[in-house]
């Protein structure tokens, strides 16, 4: 094997091969990790798929990749750059890492003839730079790191003297090639080991942190990472000196030389890592949606335009707001349908009413609406609301409306009521609280009873003594019985006279309505369960025709008049006097007395049965009866009030009749004893029965 | 040929940190330590800023994942305790039975790498300190977390570095490749036995004595 001189290229091929691929393989590794672009457009992940044998992934590697057993990822950076420079491996292979600002240029990277790469941001260039260039150059580029591989061969190499000596050059040469191959497994089992560390080394460094940032973020970042090549070291100035951490690498000796790879790098990056992005700044949403500045404060001006809202709507809904209401002054032009339902609602028995008539009020009504003036006033407004259009005026003066509108446009719409119907919201309101004395002065015993059972005074209503009559028969149902309640108020308020069963102010009383016990409808239902409200309990056709025949009594618009008006006062009820009205109503009920009565003309008939001196006042009896039974066939309204009276004033006088009876029988109980016990016996029973009752 | 022995810079580490801290050395140790054909895969730490590389073989992460979990079943039985984790290089010789009752084979260890670890468990060992700031122990805990977080980090960058000088300064030992493989020598991982955390350990060592021989008769 010739050898070749010291001062050349003595290693052996092998060796150098070796030392020419551990220059490109360190090239190749740094720049993998310092060259964001380049690496992360060549990364495949696929290439590297861990695989449990790497010997089956090692015939698909590339040649490049089996040296020193380290397949890396493609960087054109380093190919490029390697095979300009592997022309000479003597020179010291000089990688700085640059961090670039964006106003520079992202690649420093130019070429010599030489075949060495220049640097380009530096006042040391040996090519002049372009216009261009210095443009770029800017006074942020700093180096961070800077890698330092050199292959150092020995002028005098004791295994080349040794080699290459005349005397010893056969004998020399014959050990060197036989010593060559155990050299080079030392050399490059070492050389693998120096880059496993090298590997692992470039990603502890600040600069990697950087690197990974950039690949990550994928966008265009004021700071970039850079790298030149160099072929000599240009020494750092004192301060960089001074900021630098060196690391130094154990070198590889080499038959001839020595491999050696050094760093210089900053520990620490001041927030060059940052995220270039300008963060968003904080600033406070004036106009967010729902805000005082956006569209629902618009809305509810114009609602204001339009009209101020439903002032028990702002009532209600006040106290679900902590805010004030100077704040909302515009709305929504069109509530929402929640709301609109909500009111519709809740005064839907008097949107029925034409709006001129809702602020007809007929002096029947305005002791009502006295008492009940604060419910008054929101039906009122409410009915203003509902009948005028959302965005007509108010004729009432109301308080803060927009805020009550916007209250509920802003918040759950908390919708106050379920739908009743058309009585219902009529009824609860109109139902005061209880009260048993009657409100009216003047009035007949009979109205005055009435009264009590009507808790409140509410606008009179049209009733007829059949619907009472038809009451008794059929069970109430709740909402018959708020109508009856309703009904009976207002039958209340229209007496005037003693007159039972003539209402005035109402001309509703139709011959059509026959009058019967057997009845169970109320006149004072069927007044009012016309179509215009509806009452969601009474689905029987005869209301509904009673209703019919209302309609075309005499008076239809006074009618609606009246009963606008007295629907007002019933609206202003509460549920409490609805219901004791109609624990009054229930007491007093018809059928109660049909029945007593029943049972009267049975119990007679029992002790006609067996007493028959009896039968006398058994005729009286039943005497008592019809005549009882027909001021109330004459007047259904007074019926229920009778009641009471006639059935303790009969009972009397059948215990006046069984009275004489006694002493009749006790006068003939001297003759004829025996015969007496035996038909005082019956009359004994019939008395104990009678006791009982 | 001696056996090299590395005792690490100890850390001090949370029962939650354990994996991770553990994964990273030993996967940067065996990586220095596969002279096969290797695809490094770059792994990012879950707790801490650091990125270390695996040799990208299933097989070793099995093993290393194994050994870790063991370490941890120990280490909730004796908590707040010294530990270490030891991973060994070794070669198989085959060994001339002088007595019946010897293993044919033996292990040759040239290289132990001993991982020191102090496992704290902050919620007992936190307590003491914020017992007099009571104020704002969330606070103050956050604080000590996150300090110690980042002095672990530390600590462990530097165990890093440390395992890259001793490979770099240890070279000569490393005795020839003979395989294909990606790991290219056999490796041990031992951790403290749960038998007995003492004598449990010092029996790993005995058993290791004698499969190995004496370091004169390696050459």
């Amino acid at each position: 094997m010739a050898s070749s001189p010291c001062n050349s290229y003595s290693e052996p091929p092998i060796i150098e091969q070796v030392i020419t691929e551990f220059f490109a393989k360190s090239l190749h590794i740094i720049l993998e990790s310092r060259s964001p672009y380049a690496s992360s457009r060549n990364h495949s992940v696929d290439h590297f798929i861990s695989s449990p044998s790497s010997s089956s992934s090692s015939s698909s590697s590339r040649p490049r990749d089996k040296w020193f057993n380290l397949a890396l990822r493609d960087c054109p950076a380093a190919l490029e750059n390697f095979d300009l420079w592997r022309k000479s491996i003597l020179e010291p292979l000089v990688i700085d890492v640059l961090l670039v600002h964006r106003s520079s240029a992202s690649n420093a990277t130019r070429l010599s003839p030489g075949g060495c790469l220049l640097r380009n941001f530096s006042g040391k260039d040996r090519f002049p730079m372009s216009p261009r260039m210095e443009e770029l150059e800017t006074k942020s580029d700093k180096t961070i790191e800077r890698w330092v591989i050199q292959y150092e061969s020995r002028k005098e190499s004791c295994f080349g003297r040794e080699v290459y000596s005349g005397s010893r050059k056969s004998t020399a040469a014959s050990s060197h090639s036989s010593e060559i191959p155990t050299l080079y497994k030392k050399t490059y089992k070492r050389t693998i080991v120096m880059l496993r560390s090298l590997y692992v080394f470039v990603k502890l460094l600040p600069a990697y942190k950087i690197f990974q940032e950039l690949n990550s973020s994928g966008r265009i970042c004021p700071l970039s990472l850079s790298h030149r090549i160099t072929p000599f070291v240009e020494p750092f100035t004192r301060a960089e000196d001074a900021e630098m951490n060196q690391f130094s690498f154990v070198p590889i000796d080499t038959p001839c030389g020595r491999l050696s790879l050094t760093v210089s790098y900053l520990p620490a990056l001041e927030d060059k890592s940052s995220e270039p992005s300008t963060p968003l700044s904080t600033q406070f949403i004036m106009d967010y949606v729902g805000g005082p500045t956006t569209d629902p404060l618009k809305m509810f001006q114009s609602v204001r335009s339009a009209g101020p809202l439903p002032h028990f709507v702002s009532i209600t809904r006040q106290h679900s707001w902590s805010n004030d209401h100077g704040f909302m002054r515009s709305g929504s032009p069109s509530p929402s349908p929640t709301y609109s339902d909500s009111q519709a609602m809740h005064c839907d028995p008097n949107v029925r009413f034409p709006p001129h008539h809702l602020h007809d009020q007929s002096p029947s009504a305005s002791s009502v609406l006295h008492n009940a003036s604060v419910a008054h006033k929101k039906n009122t407004s409410c009915e203003d609301y509902l009948s005028s259009s959302p965005f007509s005026p108010m004729s009432s003066p109301s308080a803060p409306t927009p805020n009550a509108f916007l209250r509920s446009e802003s918040a759950p719409v908390n919708i106050p009521s379920p739908r009743r119907g058309r009585n219902s919201g009529l009824l609860n309101q109109a139902l005061p609280p209880s009260s048993p004395k009657p409100q009216r002065p003047g009035c007949s015993p009979r109205t005055d009873t009435l009264r009590a059972q009507i808790t409140t005074p509410s606008a009179s209503q049209t009733c007829s003594p059949e619907g009472k009559l038809r009451t008794k028969k059929e069970p109430l149902r709740s909402g018959d019985f708020e109508t009856v309640i309703s009904l009976a108020k207002l039958q209340a308020l229209s007496f005037g006279k003693d007159e039972v069963g003539s209402l005035p102010g109402l001309k509703c009383s139709s011959p059509h309505i026959p009058f019967s016990t057997s009845s169970s409808r109320l006149s004072l239902l069927d007044e009012f369960d016309d179509s215009e409200f509806a009452c969601p309990f009474a689905d029987d056709e005869d209301i509904t025709e009673s209703c019919n025949r209302v309609k075309l009594s005499e008076g239809k618009d006074q009618i609606n008049e009246n009963s606008e008006s007295r629907g007002l006062v019933p609206v202003q009820r509460s549920p409490d006097a609805a219901v004791g009205a109609l624990v009054q109503m229930l007491k007093t009920a018809p059928p109660l007395r049909q029945d007593l009565s029943k049972s009267v003309r049975s119990s007679q008939v029992f002790r006609g049965d067996f007493w028959n001196p009896r039968l006398q006042h058994n005729e009286c009896m039943e005497a008592e009866v019809e005549r009882s039974e027909s001021p109330a066939s004459n007047s259904g309204i007074t019926a229920s009030g009778l009641f009471k009276p006639r059935t303790t004033a009969d009972a009397l006088e059948e215990l006046r009749i069984y009275k004489e009876m006694k002493e009749w029988l006790l006068k003939k109980g001297g003759s004829k004893s025996l015969g007496d016990s035996h038909k005082d016996k019956p009359a004994c029973g019939g008395g104990g029965l009678e006791e009982k009752s | 040929m001696n056996c090299e022995t590395c005792q690490l810079k100890e850390l001090v580490v949370e029962p939650l940190e354990i994996r991770d801290v553990l994964r990273c050395i030993l996967h940067t140790i065996v990586f220095h330590r596969a002279l096969g054909l290797v695809r490094p895969k770059d792994v990012d730490c879950e707790l801490f800023d650091i990125t270390y590389v695996q040799c990208g073989d299933a097989e070793l992460e099995r093993k290393i994942d194994e050994k870790i979990n063991l370490f941890i079943g120990w280490v909730e039985k004796h908590p707040n305790k010294k530990s270490q984790v030891c991973l060994s290089f070794y070669e198989v010789r085959n060994k001339q039975a002088t007595w019946m009752f010897s293993n044919k084979t033996e292990r040759l260890y040239w290289e132990q790498w001993y991982i020191n670890l102090h496992v704290v468990n902050t919620k007992t060992h936190g307590k003491s300190h914020n017992s007099k700031a009571p104020i704002n122990p969330g606070d103050n805990a956050l604080e000590e977390s996150s300090s110690r977080r980042a002095s672990l980090e530390s600590a462990l960058r530097e165990v890093l570095f440390q395992i890259i000088k001793f490979v770099n300064e240890k070279k000569d030992h490393i005795p020839s490749v003979t395989n294909s493989e990606v790991i290219s020598f056999p490796y041990e991982i031992t951790t403290p036995s749960s038998s007995d955390s003492s004598f449990g350990w010092h029996t790993d060592v005995l058993k290791r004595m004698l499969q190995t021989g004496h370091p004169s008769m390696l050459s």
